[in-house]
């Protein structure tokens, strides 16, 4: 017998909303509408800014979709909102896109907020979580917070995990977060589903090592102002600016992240003078391929890590060397999922600016990277991940249907019909 | 990668040895589509000769799994030895796939099916 279709509801950022992991939810869902175990997808997401809306989505040969805006960034209500939300649409099986700071930037409503998950298994809905970062894994002290503030920071990012783990499954992009939270937490309800790409059929590497104006463009992409921050590599462009090579462009794309609002504006004011900086803005879903393509070099400004890093796959899928940050084991995290980058000393310009140049200078090693990470990043597309994240939930919802089987027998039991009695009824 | 296709009754037995991975994948793939469109659709992957599974190889499994219960079949797995247990451990595809020591005990619970 085939198994009864599935809705699925995601609680999650999606764009034309601008939070973090927004991305990721758009490519996930698109991949999710293509399953035929599914009979409907609602996205739980925030809501978006006055007079903006969420475009509709049609169902021509694909599982329908409904967007029910329900949650605000940074508000304390979010849980309540989410969970009502959830309580009139009556999902199968409910998926949490989570990172640490998703539903606020202050410490009370993101905390509330990753509360949600565990609350609605409560309400009687099995509950997967999808985490991105792990607090363990954030490096504290580079972004700048000291040791006592750290230490509190660690405890309640402890106590927040442990709830996330009261869900029914934890799932962690890495096997090495899988490994840390199995051993720290001692559960075995986490399990690896790797980020996938989001490119479904890999096109020949777009690898302009020179653009159309005879330029190099260096780029970064991304949420900024929190550990993502500019000022290094704008420093840096000015000291490669000097030298003697093609011109440079440097390309700032994305928004300020949610928890650093105006960040963006303050640096374009701060380095006015420099030129060939482009502030891109957000870039729609569409512009991303061209925005990458035209990339020469793709940079990771950041202070700190939260582990992998999702604009890395994306730097990967379309086959481009990239500068990243030393900092703690992320050079090992990155290698342990298959790529390669030039790195700099967080703090030194010069550093950065070396690492850079490195590259420049070298159109063969770059062209050996961009190939690596290209490789690395195509290896699972993210449909086949979907897929196993489908058989997870497969494998909760019968589960939940052995539990509830069992326990009307034990019923019946009790009331003196035997079971079989009670399945012929 | 090699491949040893046999068929014992209606179940069809893919024993792997090697590495299981993105290069070997797409021939595990042609064998689990074409058990899929059997009646009824059981397969046994015997990986006691598999020293590597990556995620692409993984892949490749659970597409074949859920082919062959779409079409009231299944993919049983057996002899996976302690390298590639990890891998199905930390995807939980261990409490998800049929798993079995020996290929005889694969053999038999599948016959219990068909």
């Amino acid at each position: 017998m085939p198994k009864p279709k599935m809705t699925v509801a995601i609680v999650t950022t999606y764009p034309p909303g601008q939070g973090s992991l927004n991305e990721y939810a758009y490519h996930f869902v698109r991949c999710l509408r293509q399953k035929q175990e599914v009979r409907e997808i609602i996205l739980l997401t925030d809501s978006l800014p006055e007079g903006r809306s969420y475009p509709l989505m049609g169902a021509v040969d694909a599982v329908p979709i409904r967007i029910v805006p329900c949650w605000r960034f940074g508000a304390w209500t979010n849980p309540l909102r989410i969970l009502a939300a959830a309580w009139k649409v009556r999902p199968d099986i409910m998926l949490f896109n989570l990172q640490f700071a998703t539903f606020g930037d202050r410490k009370i409503p993101a905390a509330l907020g990753l509360l949600t998950p565990v609350c609605a298994r409560v309400l009687g809905f099995p509950s997967v979580v999808l985490l991105h970062h792990l607090m363990e894994k954030i490096d504290l002290k580079s972004a700048g917070f000291g040791s006592r503030i750290e230490q509190v920071i660690r405890f309640f990012g402890t106590m927040l995990t442990r709830c996330l783990l009261m869900t029914n499954l934890v799932v962690l992009t890495m096997p090495q977060y899988v490994e840390l939270l199995a051993r720290k937490y001692g559960v075995n309800n986490v399990v690896l589903a790797p980020h996938g790409a989001f490119v479904e059929t890999p096109s020949a590497i777009h690898a302009p090592s020179i653009n159309a104006e005879d330029k190099h463009v260096l780029l970064t992409f991304g949420k900024f102002g929190t550990y993502k921050r500019v000022e290094q590599l704008l420093d840096a462009f000015v000291l490669l600016q000097t030298q003697q090579r093609p011109a440079l462009e440097l390309v700032i794309a994305g928004t300020d992240s949610p928890n650093a609002p105006g960040y963006l504006d303050a640096m374009r004011r701060r380095y006015a003078a420099v030129p060939n900086v482009t502030f891109t803005g957000y870039v729609p879903e569409a512009q991303v391929a061209s925005v990458f393509n035209a990339a020469t070099i793709v940079v990771f400004p950041y202070i700190s890590t939260t582990g992998s890093s999702g604009v890395l796959h994306q730097a990967g899928e379309y086959g481009k060397a990239v500068v990243l940050p030393h900092i703690g084991d992320f050079a090992e995290v990155i290698a342990e999922e298959g790529y390669r980058g030039g790195f700099f000393e967080v703090g030194s310009v010069q550093s950065l600016a070396g690492a850079i140049a490195a590259l420049l200078d070298n159109p063969q090693e770059r062209a050996v990277m961009g190939q690596h990470n290209y490789s690395a990043a195509h290896s699972l597309p993210i449909s086949d991940v979907v897929d196993w994240y489908l058989v997870h939930f497969q494998y909760l919802l019968d589960q939940r249907q052995r539990r509830k089987a069992h326990a009307s027998t034990r019923i019946s039991a009790k009331h003196g019909y035997s079971s079989r009695a009670h399945w012929t009824v | 990668m090699q491949v040893h296709v046999s068929q014992l009754n209606t179940v069809t037995l893919l024993a792997l040895t090697g590495r299981f991975d993105a290069y070997s994948a797409p021939a595990i793939e042609v064998q689990l589509k074409s058990v899929s469109e059997q009646a009824p659709a059981y397969a046994i992957v015997d990986l006691s000769g598999v020293n590597f599974v990556d995620s692409t190889g993984l892949a490749i499994l659970v597409q074949g799994m859920k082919r062959c219960r779409q079409h009231n079949g299944d993919v049983y797995i057996c002899g996976v030895q302690q390298p590639v247990r990890i891998i199905f451990e930390l995807t939980r595809f261990d409490t998800v796939f049929k798993m079995f020591s020996t290929q005889a005990a694969a053999v038999e619970a599948c016959f219990l099916k068909v």
